[in-house]
């Protein structure tokens, strides 16, 4: 991470040869950093046209009240946050959104972290095996919503069938209509579809961990739970930490999922804040009203955010 | 012995059922329709039948859904890799005065949740003329998907040892030389993984083809399929699951082909970052 | 407003926003005006394959007949028009024409401005061909025509199914909430299903739940157009709706109009609710019920108060913004035109009926196979269907109400019927907090 710039040319006490060096270095080094800003000034335009530019703008759109189909606004300056935190539907909104956060990562870091030690062995068809549990990560949300909306299918789904073949319910389950069923299926399902980034995230890290380590608590007489608990999770430590915060962000800002899913139902019991920016946006028409929302969400990740990133700066140093 | 047989299958089956959903995807798009209303179902089915994938590729526009979403993922692969390899390079390789910063900038926008930038970014393709056409799509997808492509390399670059490229300097080569002879082979591998992920991320995403597109012209796989299939006149699910199956065809190529590529971009970027 | 000076300088207020919408128009001009043939975009919720392929029929002749004119044919759908067209108006990308959406969402858009008067084309079509008082429904406040009907529709037909009543030894079709629900008890076994009710957060419940209180004999508007809904009427018909909850099947908690007709269709609820289409699908996808379906219009708190029957009067109309309003007229004036109508008409038997006179005595469109299998039904439809009305227009005595297509879209309605059904809230309070928030959006 830290580049080493031009070529070591100078080393030796000679002053005059030193001075000259030190000059040509310069020389190339603001020619180098010159060419170093040509490089990034792509990125850099980009960022500024489609990130730091529209997020000025969303802050901006947040002081007006805007209609969405004609686009015409009024200035309100802050009323749109003032509405916002008195109106109930932004604090059960919130609620919900960390409901589903805290629900579905712990879900994930849990089966992740499983699934990982049982994949660290050395099963049959390992990679097989491994393939079929990345596939849900990688599948479009659109797909995974569709397949599960037909297992969980009140009249012809085959999960209320075998449950209730099994003899464990009479009644077919609502799996996505009535609480607290739809929130433990949205976190379920959301569990499913990302618990594999934890899985390889873990394995690859185990995979890192010197066997001397457990051979030096079995010579301890420490068993498998107690090796687990005594090397293997303090060595996970680290990673888990980062991994936590990586999915809190992503988990947090989740709209595919829930939206296709239960669309926020039933009433609003599974509306996170994204759900509600596009529901304000384009079905109440409330465009600056929207704006807001998005706002406040953003700043309550912020939290996380900077968290994470302090994190990463000091592990890069 | 016996207890290696017992964790085998105890591991398989917790390895077929996380994978059943996809099994069930399979197995409901090639049943006819009345055999889904049968109580109890049937598990295999009774009947093969494919006319849904036929169904699907002449009656309907899903060719043409499945076309827009080639177009429109291919190009964002290719702008934002392009875009996010020098960009890496310079991040990694060179000094210069913001450069800590900007590396800061790359992770905040790579958290930055869409909700936030999708309503300005919506004026601004209106604005533009742009709205409803591929090109929208792919300036939008460049939001999420140059953050992500340059920390992605820039783990990768910085996995690059640098004597390689000092000594093609001192032999005499240009700094850009140097990247082109010595970096760009070395990074190779990561960028393959960068372009599925990026590649990936485009073919799935949803939320700006919702709101940026309404017109079958432009129109992407995920939010055509929806507008398509689930209608007020009748679900036909045989169908919606010929069409997942359809839709997850590139990541079935991917899969059986390069996955170490991907194994590789998470292990680079995806603890990280 | 895309220039972040602006926001030091505080020059914010209502001319930002118009700049904005006026730079838009300006940027746009000069990529169409180039364009030489003229490409029409058709928008309709209504995308059956059959109902496609008679479009595309219609389309085709036009097309004969207006060289240079081309016609794009795009599927919308009931839960999903409303963002759509938000969109599509709020960045000038608009359909030029857009079919089979409910008289008070054009009212609505109307009000706004965003659509192109229509009286010349119900001039073009022939306006005295039409049932008397078919277009009222589509009277603006200022006189002019927001559009016109493109069928009727009676959506919350009761759907029988006779033999399930003979086995349960029901002899006559229920006219009565109480009947219903007796009927549905008798006929809810064998892993058969009462019937399939909506109680999703969406538009079909808001429709429907409109209707149920209606039956019950209350309205959600008074006819000066204040929010009537904290009555006996209202709760009666939760009541009645939250008692129909254990004969609906347990994923009705998310049914909308395609779960409906899929359920009853498939033979899963031994009673439907939905339009005539029910005909056509049971015939094509499950024949053995085929001879044993009927429908009557949906039964009534008690036999004194009246059916009524929920027509969203399908519609035609064109988006101001349309840069072809010319083509696009001409294009929904050839809709009419007998055999591509009747055409239209037959991929869905019974389920658009015709608004032309002409059309409905045209021995072409009778001589439809389901018509005539189900002469009473069909004729029944007609009936409700032309007696029928819709949020927008409650009674005959209601004034047009512009703001009904919001209300709608805002779900309160399906928020109330989901809270107090499903959450089992204070109905009282529920209604309260309902009231007030379509004040709120009609004042708003």
């Amino acid at each position: 991470m830290l580049a080493a710039v031009g070529p070591p040319a100078a080393r030796r006490p000679d002053p005059q040869r030193y001075a000259m060096a030190k000059q040509q270095q310069t020389v190339l080094e603001r020619q180098y950093s010159r060419l170093g800003l040509l490089l990034i000034a792509p990125t850099v335009l980009v960022f500024c046209a489609v990130i730091a530019y529209p997020l000025v703008s969303a802050i901006y759109l947040s002081l007006f009240k805007i209609f969405t189909p004609t686009l015409e606004g009024t200035w309100v300056g802050l009323d749109n946050y003032r509405t916002l935190l008195v109106k109930g539907e932004f604090w059960t909104s919130l609620r919900a959104n960390l409901i589903w956060t805290v629900g579905t990562l712990t879900l994930q870091i849990i089966f992740g972290v499983g699934m990982a030690l049982v994949l660290h062995q050395n099963i049959w068809f390992r990679s097989l095996a491994r393939s079929l549990i990345l596939f849900p990560y990688f599948i479009s949300t659109v797909v995974a919503v569709l397949v599960w909306k037909w297992l969980f299918n009140d009249l012809y789904g085959i999960l209320n069938h075998l449950m209730i073949s099994a003899g464990l319910i009479d009644w077919p389950i609502d799996y996505l209509g009535t609480m607290p069923n739809a929130m433990i299926s949205v976190i379920l399902v959301g569990a499913w579809k990302y618990f594999p980034f934890v899985v390889i995230a873990v394995l690859a890290r185990l995979q890192s961990i010197p066997d001397q380590l457990y051979e030096a608590a079995r010579i301890d007489g420490a068993g498998p739970i107690a090796r687990f608990f005594d090397v293997t999770l303090p060595q996970l430590r680290e990673v888990l930490v980062v991994i936590i915060m990586l999915r809190a962000i992503w988990d947090f800002k989740e709209f595919d999922l829930i939206f296709l899913l239960t669309g926020g139902g039933p009433v609003t019991s599974t509306q996170t804040l994204p759900l509600v920016v596009y529901k304000e946006a384009f079905a109440l028409n409330q465009m600056g009203m929207a704006a807001a929302y998005a706002v406040i969400m953003m700043l309550i990740m912020l939290v996380f955010m900077i968290l994470y990133m302090r994190r990463t700066q000091r592990e890069d140093t | 012995m016996l207890r290696k047989i017992a964790f085998n299958l105890f591991a398989w089956s917790i390895v077929l059922m996380v994978a059943f959903p996809l099994f069930w995807m399979l197995v409901t798009s090639v049943k006819p329709q009345f055999e889904l209303f049968r109580r109890p179902p049937t598990i295999l089915p009774e009947t093969w039948t494919f006319e849904h994938y036929w169904k699907l590729l002449s009656d309907t526009n899903f060719l043409g859904y499945f076309w827009n979403s080639v177009i429109l993922s291919t190009t964002t692969t290719i702008v934002v890799v392009a875009i996010a390899t020098v960009g890496a390079y310079s991040l990694v390789r060179f000094r210069y005065k913001g450069r800590e910063s900007l590396a800061f900038l790359v992770l905040f926008t790579y958290l930055l949740p869409s909700v936030v930038l999708i309503l300005p970014l919506y004026l601004m393709l209106v604005q533009l003329g742009l709205s409803n056409t591929i090109t929208s799509l792919v300036i939008a997808y460049t939001t999420f998907a140059l953050p992500y492509a340059l920390w992605l390399l820039r783990s990768f670059m910085a996995g690059i040892p640098e004597d390689l490229e000092s000594a093609a300097l001192v032999d005499g080569a240009s700094r850009l030389g140097a990247f082109w002879d010595i970096i760009l082979p070395q990074l190779l591998p990561g960028i393959i993984s960068t372009a599925l992920f990026t590649f990936i991320l485009s073919w799935n995403e949803y939320l700006y083809a919702l709101v940026l597109v309404n017109s079958d012209d432009a129109r992407p796989l995920t939010t055509g399929v929806m507008n398509m299939l689930i209608s007020s006149f009748n679900i036909e699910w045989s169908l919606l699951m010929a069409a997942s199956v359809m839709m997850s065809v590139p990541l079935i190529i991917v899969f059986a082909f390069l996955q170490s590529y991907l194994t590789r971009g998470f292990g680079a970027g995806g603890v990280k970052g | 407003m895309k220039n972040p000076s602006m926001i030091s300088k505080g020059i914010s207020r209502r001319g930002a926003l118009q700049g904005l919408v006026a730079t838009t128009a300006v940027a746009a001009m000069p990529m169409r005006a180039s364009a030489q043939d003229v490409t029409l975009r058709w928008w309709s919720p209504q995308g059956a394959p059959a109902q496609v392929d008679a479009y595309m029929a219609q389309i085709a002749a036009f097309e004969a007949a207006n060289p240079g004119i081309k016609v794009v044919f795009e599927t919308t759908s009931d839960e999903g028009y409303a963002p759509q067209l938000a969109a599509a108006f709020s960045s000038g990308e608009v359909p030029d024409i857009v079919t089979h959406l409910p008289s008070f969402a054009i009212q609505s858009y109307y009000a706004n401005g965003l659509v192109e008067p229509f009286n010349d084309v119900i001039e073009a079509i022939g306006a005295d061909d039409y049932y008397p008082g078919a277009n009222d429904v589509f009277k603006a406040a200022d006189g002019n025509y927001v559009g016109t009907g493109i069928g009727n529709s009676a959506a919350n037909m009761l759907w029988l199914r006779k033999d399930l009543m003979a086995e349960a030894g029901i002899s006559d079709a229920p006219r009565t909430w109480d009947a219903l629900r007796s009927a549905c008890q008798a006929m809810q076994k064998n892993g058969i299903y009462g019937a399939p009710l909506p109680y999703g957060r969406n538009s079909m419940t808001t429709l429907i739940f409109v209707g149920v209180i209606h039956q019950a004999g209350g309205q959600v508007f008074d006819t000066d157009l204040n929010v009537a809904l904290d009555n006996q009427a209202t709760r009666d018909a939760l009541e009645f709706y939250a008692s129909m909850r254990e004969l609906c099947p347990p994923g009705a908690t998310n049914y909308s109009w395609g779960e409906a007709i899929t359920a009853f269709v498939s033979g899963a609820t031994a009673t439907g609710i939905y339009t005539g289409r029910v005909l056509g699908n049971v015939n094509a996808q499950n024949p053995p019920i085929a001879d044993s379906v009927t429908c009557v219009t949906y039964p009534t708190k008690s036999a004194e108060i009246p059916a009524w029957t929920f027509n969203d009067f399908p519609s035609v109309f064109i988006p101001k913004q349309s840069n072809n309003i010319g083509a696009a007229k001409a294009f929904a004036a050839s809709l009419f035109n007998p055999d591509g109508y009747i055409q239209q008409l037959h991929a869905a038997p019974g389920h658009v009926l015709p608004v032309l006179k002409s059309i409905n005595n045209n021995p072409a469109y009778q001589s439809n196979d389901i018509i005539q299998k189900y002469p009473a039904e069909v004729e029944l439809m007609s009936q409700a269907a032309a007696g029928g009305f819709n949020l927008g227009y409650e009674s005959a005595n209601h004034p047009s109400n512009d703001k009904a297509g919001e209300v709608v879209g805002s779900g309160v309605i399906a928020d109330m019927v989901q809270r107090v059904v499903l959450n089992g809230e204070n109905a009282d309070q529920v209604i309260g907090e309902t009231t007030a928030a379509i004040d709120s959006i009609m004042n708003g």
